[in-house]
């Protein structure tokens, strides 16, 4: 218990009338990553249960996991083969990240230490920097507030990281994270009270602010100057048939080999960490049923509907399914318990709203060859509406029931 | 009630009661026309002039004015200013009149044009209903000066035109912020304004519309 | 006396005055103001054509501009159909635009011809033509189609060859900040300079390619690159060239203009 007996040595400087009265946040949130929170409900409100919300950030946080260990072999793999492919643009690299790889490992794609090495050297620093920058406006924020720093902020950290592609500038990364936490969740009171999600939120205003860093071809792979389409511009561009002439089948998007943000390309490995989330009852199982639903049934209506002019119209859902970023913000975006829907049937509803806006986003708007951000981001404003329509229709329906 | 001065009239605006930052009006054009500082300083000179000279006319026949035809009396007023004020501008800027196209148009409906004529120049002597047309223009045009200065330097690397932050595409090191470009940029900077005013005059604040009970009890925090 | 204020006569009469006085204010600035707008507009008008055409220099006053398009430029209208120089309107007043939305002066586009999205085409259109010793030096023609978000409304100016590009430019349009909005870099717009229309066949070449332009590649002198992220910005510009160099545009025209007989 020598952790345990340090903290507690220590606590009083910390308290009202401490000598660093001023650091309690950081205090608080160092004691409780350790240990259990010492407070305990006095009002109305008991649920007997071990599950706090400290508990669930940090479940969600492992649950990335999956995701996270393979987005890093896949972005050194991708890289690694182009490098194969085409020796002088390994020649042509330079900077601080080529230098630490080249001394690391090699650049063979066939060698797992290899892959893995590359793809952490950009990982790594793009997660470094959100998890220092965002912590610092958290602890910031609650220091000045006189309140804990929330462990919400880990999952905002990783989700944020995994969602931005790997050849992304880190003072964008440092920018990206301070709007989507001070705009996107602080101004409005901190967690619990923002309307939107703050990882979402950091990317939207990255995707808008630096669009040349955030679409396009050129950005999706650790390597400077090649440029390769993601799987959903391809499709955009001429259909399913386009995707699989380039190489891509089915399974190299479900297992993930293929070009993408960083943590986003493996629908397998968020599966995995999905499905761990809807096991402990962390993730809405509503919510993810009603994104998928109302995914395939959009997807349908637009296979029959059909069109001359857009072959995405003709894209089936179960590769809807796999591309792009639909399986991570099913699970990890849109079941964000504080700007996702309340209510049992909102959340059904929230869930169709978003499969079927990232379904018409993708296929219909012709500036966006990707909608999940979007698609979830749109779902956020509408959540409090749905609740409210909810609850009204409930409280309808006893009435008349007592009549 | 005693009568303001002068000073306060066109003073008071500017921080203490913003139009833009108080009071929340005007904020259509304070997005649309902010994305340059030129665009942005012909719109605030523009309605500066509409609603202190608007006071100014409407103060002085306000004791001709039957309550009932009132606000119609107004609005052909602020609309007669407005077309001249287009018509000037279309004839010695023409570029620029086509960047703000309909907003100088709109001017006719912004609220405080309208809200400054009903509120203050229906009962108060010209001279004063002038200065305080004036002075809410001021406020008005800070905030819309601070935006364009924001959205065009960091947006673009320029102000006014001419460079100040050479940016990558043209072989500087800068990489300009596109969001800034677009309108609901301006959202969220006038929202940081706002944040920044009410945070240095607190009394500025809003009431809380509930306060939430404490659900637990930690024996340090809080 | 306020009873005699809110009475319907007086109420009447006020309304009258306030209206009489406003009025006469209104048309008398717009009528004292008006020659100063016509010739503004115009002015800003050429002054992107000159621009746009690489005419001059950027910073020229009012006046120069002026002397620079009553000295050497002129007017003239094109009748699209026939692809000849016409004299059917006044080539300084009217307004091709205006026109493409007049039913009697232009024709809807089918949607398999309508590449450059712009639905209807007008008969007549003004182009400008800068001479030189007597012969044509520089080619000004109006260009105009879809983009992503808004058209773009331009000029292409071409040497007295018929085939070297002097210069190409958007004077409106409302496509991304920082991506479509970078058809107003002056980096990219200077690569169409000296670029050629025409292949040696005589067949439309021009193209805006996607990831670089190959400079070993036969084509290389009819292509330019595409704008970095902006794939549809930069398909809506090579289609809107295609179409008004094409068949349906100044095709027909430029090839009476070879032939001598426009």
């Amino acid at each position: 218990m020598g952790i345990r007996a340090f903290l507690d040595k220590i606590e009083h400087n910390f308290e009202k009338g401490g000598k660093y009265e001023g650091w309690y946040a950081l205090y608080e949130a160092i004691d409780t990553f350790f240990y259990r929170p010492g407070s305990v409900t006095k009002t109305t409100a008991h649920v007997r249960d071990g599950i706090d919300l400290k508990r669930m950030m940090i479940t969600v946080w492992v649950c990335t996991f999956p995701a996270m260990f393979f987005g890093m072999w896949n972005t050194g793999y991708q890289a690694n083969l182009i490098f194969s492919n085409s020796p002088e643009l390994l020649a042509a690299q330079e900077g601080w990240r080529f230098a630490l790889i080249g001394s690391l490992a090699g650049f063979d794609p066939n060698s797992l230490w290899d892959n893995f090495i590359q793809g952490a050297a950009y990982f790594l620093p793009v997660y470094a920097v959100t998890f220092i920058v965002g912590g610092f406006w958290e602890v910031l924020f609650a220091s000045i507030r006189k309140h804990e720093v929330n462990e919400g902020f880990f999952v905002t950290s990783v989700l944020f990281a995994l969602i931005l592609p790997p050849s992304i500038p880190l003072w964008q990364v440092a920018l990206g994270i301070s709007f989507g936490v001070v705009i996107g969740k602080e101004v409005f009171g901190g967690t619990g009270k923002n309307f939107l999600n703050p990882a979402l939120t950091g990317r939207a205003f990255l995707f808008f602010a630096y669009p040349a860093q955030l679409s396009g071809d050129a950005v999706w792979t650790a390597v400077d100057g090649y440029a390769g389409a993601t799987s959903l511009s391809l499709a955009a561009a001429g259909g399913v048939e386009n995707i699989m002439s380039n190489g891509i089948t089915w399974m190299n998007a479900f297992v993930g080999t293929i070009q993408g943000s960083m943590g986003e390309t493996s629908t397998l490995a968020i599966l995995i960490g999905g499905g761990v989330l809807l096991i402990t009852k962390i993730a809405s199982w509503r919510i993810v049923s009603g994104v998928l639903l109302g995914m395939i049934g959009f997807s349908l209506l637009l296979n029959v509907l059909g069109s001359d002019t857009n072959p995405m119209f003709a894209m089936p859902w179960y590769w809807h399914l796999v591309v792009g970023g639909f399986a991570f913000g099913m699970f990890f975006m849109a079941t964000d318990p504080v700007s996702s829907s309340m209510t049992n049937t909102g959340k059904w509803i929230f869930g169709a709203l978003i499969g079927v806006m990232v379904v018409m986003i993708r296929v219909v708007n012709p500036a966006f060859p990707e909608g999940m951000m979007l698609a979830i981001l749109f779902a956020n404003l509408f959540a409090p509406l749905i609740d409210h329509f909810v609850v009204q229709a409930n409280i309808k329906r006893r009435l008349a029931r007592n009549v | 009630m005693s009568q303001p001065t002068i000073k306060e009239v066109l003073l008071n605006p500017i921080f203490n009661n913003n139009p833009i930052g108080l009071q929340i009006l005007g904020i259509c054009s304070a997005l649309a026309v902010t994305s340059n500082l030129k665009t942005a300083l012909v719109m605030s000179i523009a309605l500066t002039l509409v609603t202190g000279f608007s006071n100014l006319f409407i103060s002085m026949i306000r004791s001709q004015i039957p309550s009932s035809i009132r606000m119609i009396v107004q609005m052909v007023i602020i609309a007669s200013l407005v077309i001249v004020v287009d018509q000037v501008l279309k004839a010695y800027a023409f570029s620029l009149s086509k960047q703000l196209s309909v907003f100088v148009g709109l001017i006719i409906t912004n609220c405080i044009v309208m809200g400054r004529a009903e509120a203050f120049a229906m009962q108060n002597p010209p001279v004063l209903s002038f200065f305080d047309g004036i002075g809410n223009g001021l406020g008005y045009s800070a905030f819309l000066v601070a935006l364009g200065i924001i959205r065009e330097l960091f947006g673009a690397g320029k102000l006014m035109g001419y460079e100040i932050i050479p940016v990558v595409n043209d072989g500087g090191w800068y990489q300009p912020n596109g969001m800034l470009l677009l309108p609901p940029s301006a959202f969220f900077l006038i929202g940081l304004f706002i944040w920044a005013i009410r945070s240095w005059k607190k009394d500025q604040l809003e009431k809380p519309s509930f306060k939430m009970a404490s659900q637990v009890s930690n024996k340090e925090a809080y | 006396m306020s009873s005699q204020k809110e009475s319907t006569v007086r109420t009447l009469v006020v309304a009258l005055l306030v209206c009489l006085v406003c009025s006469v204010f209104v048309a008398g600035a717009a009528i004292a103001l008006k020659p100063t707008q016509v010739e503004n507009r115009q002015l800003d008008k050429q002054r992107s054509i000159l621009a746009i055409a690489g005419l001059g220099q950027p910073n020229m006053t009012g006046a120069q501009v002026k002397a620079m398009f009553s000295g050497t430029i002129t007017a003239k209208l094109v009748d699209l159909e026939t692809g000849t120089f016409s004299d059917a309107k006044d080539p300084m007043t009217f307004d091709p635009l205006k026109a493409a939305k007049d039913p009697k002066l232009s024709s809807a586009l089918s949607s398999d011809d309508d590449i450059a999205s712009i639905k209807r085409l007008e008969r007549y259109t003004t182009v400008y033509v800068v001479e030189k010793d007597g012969q044509m030096d520089t080619l000004i023609m109006p260009v105009r189609g879809y983009g992503l978000w808004s058209t773009l409304y331009g000029f292409i100016a071409i040497k007295g060859d018929l085939n070297t590009v002097a210069g190409m430019g958007f004077y409106q349009h409302a496509e991304t900040p920082g991506l479509g909005g970078e058809v107003d870099n002056p980096k990219w717009k200077d690569q169409w300079v000296g670029k050629t229309l025409f292949d040696d066949n005589g067949k439309l070449a021009v193209a805006v390619v996607k990831g670089g332009v190959d400079p070993k590649s036969p084509k290389a002198e009819h292509q330019v690159d595409a704008l970095a992220g902006a794939t549809l910005t930069s398909k809506g510009v090579d289609n809107l060239l295609n179409f008004w160099l094409g068949q349906n545009g100044f095709g027909p025209f430029i090839a009476n203009l070879r032939a001598g007989e426009a």
